[in-house]
């Protein structure tokens, strides 16, 4: 059996508080695996022990009880994060650097060698799609741009583990449908990902299994379909169905032993409208130039 | 086991200089001090002959030994606490990277910038002290100077080298204030407190050869040797003028020793207290 990319067994993290001492648990008896090619999310509102935990799996916090391991090594030995590859929430980064620079910059801090810095860099930037942008200095960059270019930095020595903390944070819906493009991506080229999130709607599509964390606990975990699918209910989608319609088959589900639990129209995520009309748009823009260049 | 990279270290001085020399902070001390020793020259008017070019000199010193020390204490703040509160030394340390290399990365970024800003000024004050030294000869007004005038210049470079020596161990001491403080301000002016104690650490050094035997003795020599003798490093008045012995090649090799080893200490401690600390 392969080893785990991330084994996290009973950790448990305490921080002294104030002068007197005072303990708070953050993480308490956490027990989690990642495996082997896939996305993992670790969701949770705000302090419920999220970017701590991946501050021990990156070793730059000591676990008060229980053990992190990365590939089998211990997360706060320097060797274990050869393999690893970091994007933090609302990265901050050297603004006096252009973006080629910045991601050079940390290819040789991760011991890429000098002779393949130059392509590992450009073949990233290309990816998280931002040639155009890389000779221009970080200081000039939006949001987007920024988590991009994080993202970047995180893969330029090619780790097998990818932790991105709240990657789309702060970025609007099609930066973030990017950031989700990018990743779905590296997946593709056999890339673990953990990925720690707040807001519930964009991993959703994303995540093959997840981990819900709330003040410190493990509440659930499990792959998307078996936490959101209701195991007893089934839904039925109709279409044009008229009002006697309905009360036919309410009555066939009574006859045949089952109950009506509701009644509802299907919605969109807003997500989803958002993108789907923006999408539209500029479908309509594209073609309406094309129109105009066809005429002209 | 690989404790620490030099080639990582060099990486992070790099960086660290690069990030320094585009400070705001940096360019007004050095167009300051670059201002101070070049006006020096201004006061020739005083007729001094030879004390004139002592006082070019010793303005020059002091200048360089001024600016040099805020510089030094405000500048090794300013580079540790912007990684820290912009959240980019989290960034770095995620990588493979010792948190060795991280302090000694800043810190010889830094005396990359002292090296620069020390060598800028050492080099302006010897083209003053040349000018004024050679127009003094052509009035040949004065019977000291002899054909090959009376100036060793090769001393304003061990004057500028046993300076970044001393910049290096109060580089050293602001890192290990940093490594544990929560604020810039607290410790910049730690590191001011320092540098004043170790200017006046002979202070202590006199008053525990003249103690009794006892603790008090035991006391005031543990102070005497946890912070380094900056005074061992003011040799500028011993310098310069020919008619004057130059500092022994020995005694500066054995003041390079005891800076090192003062920055060894330090940046230990540093490590130490920084190893456990939360980024």
């Amino acid at each position: 059996m392969s080893v785990a990319a991330i084994t996290i067994k009973d950790l448990t993290k305490d921080f002294s508080v104030g002068m007197t001492g005072v303990k708070v648990r953050a993480v308490d008896s956490l027990n989690l695996e990642v495996r082997d090619n896939e996305i993992f999310g670790l969701l949770g509102p705000n302090g419920s022990g999220k970017s701590t935990t991946i501050k021990i799996v990156l070793g730059l916090l000591g676990a008060s009880f229980g053990e992190c391991l990365i590939y089998g090594k211990p997360s706060h030995a320097v060797e274990a994060r050869r393999s690893v590859g970091f994007l933090p929430e609302a990265p901050y980064f050297y603004r006096y650097l252009s973006g080629r620079e910045l991601v050079c910059y940390y290819a040789k801090l991760c011991g890429v060698p000098r002779r393949e810095i130059s392509d590992a860099a450009d073949s990233v930037i290309e990816l998280v799609g931002m040639t155009e942008a890389a000779p221009r200095r970080v200081g000039t960059y939006s949001k987007g741009m920024l988590q991009r270019i994080g993202l970047a930095q995180a893969i330029v020595h090619d780790p097998q583990l990818v932790i991105l903390d709240e990657p789309t944070a702060g970025v609007d819906p099609l930066g973030s449908a990017a950031i989700a493009e990018i990743i779905r991506e590296l997946k593709s080229r056999g890339k673990i990902i953990l990925l720690s999130y707040h807001l519930l709607a964009q991993i959703e599509g994303l995540c093959d299994r997840v981990a819900i964390l709330h003040r410190g606990h493990l509440v659930r975990e499990g792959s998307i379909d078996e936490l959101v699918t209701e195991s007893e209910a089934e839904s039925l989608i109709v279409e044009g169905l008229r009002p006697d319609g309905k009360i036919a088959v309410e009555a066939a589900i009574a006859e045949a032993g089952g109950r009506w639990v509701r009644r509802e129209k299907p919605r969109l995520s807003l997500d989803t409208l958002f993108l789907n009309e923006v999408q539209r748009l500029e479908k309509e823009r594209s073609a309406r130039a094309a129109e105009e260049k066809g005429s002209s | 086991m690989n404790f620490i990279s030099l080639q990582q270290v060099g990486w992070i001085a790099g960086n660290t200089f690069l990030e320094a020399v585009r400070q705001k902070f940096f360019n007004s001390v050095l167009l300051i001090a670059v201002a101070l020793v070049a006006s020096s020259n201004f006061f020739q008017q005083f007729d001094f002959g030879t004390s004139e070019l002592k006082f070019i000199a010793d303005f020059g010193f002091g200048a360089l030994f001024f600016f040099g020390s805020i510089l030094s204490i405000t500048v090794t703040t300013q580079l540790f606490f912007n990684e820290i509160e912009n959240r980019t030394a989290l960034t770095m340390l995620a990588k493979p990277v010792h948190k060795v290399s991280f302090l000694f990365g800043k810190w010889a970024g830094v005396q990359l910038l002292m090296l620069a800003f020390v060598a800028l000024l050492c080099a302006l004050l010897a083209v003053i002290l040349y000018w004024r030294e050679t127009s003094l000869m052509a009035e040949q007004r004065y019977e000291i100077f002899s054909e090959e005038g009376i100036l060793r210049y090769s001393d304003i470079a061990l004057f500028g080298f046993l300076q970044w020596l001393k910049f290096g161990l109060l580089s050293a001491i602001t890192l290990f204030i940093a490594s544990f403080s929560n604020t810039s301000i607290y410790t910049m002016i730690v590191g001011f407190c320092a540098l004043v104690v170790c200017q006046l650490q002979y202070i202590a050094r006199d008053a525990y050869a003249e103690m009794d035997q006892g603790l008090g003795r035991l006391l005031v020599q543990g102070i005497g040797l946890a912070f380094p003798n900056f005074q061992l490093f003011n040799v500028g008045d011993q310098l310069l003028f020919l008619t004057e012995e130059t500092l022994p090649a020995g005694i500066t090799v054995r003041m390079a020793l005891y800076a090192g080893i003062y920055v060894a200490a330090f940046m230990l401690l540093a490590l130490a207290s920084f190893r456990h600390r939360e980024i």
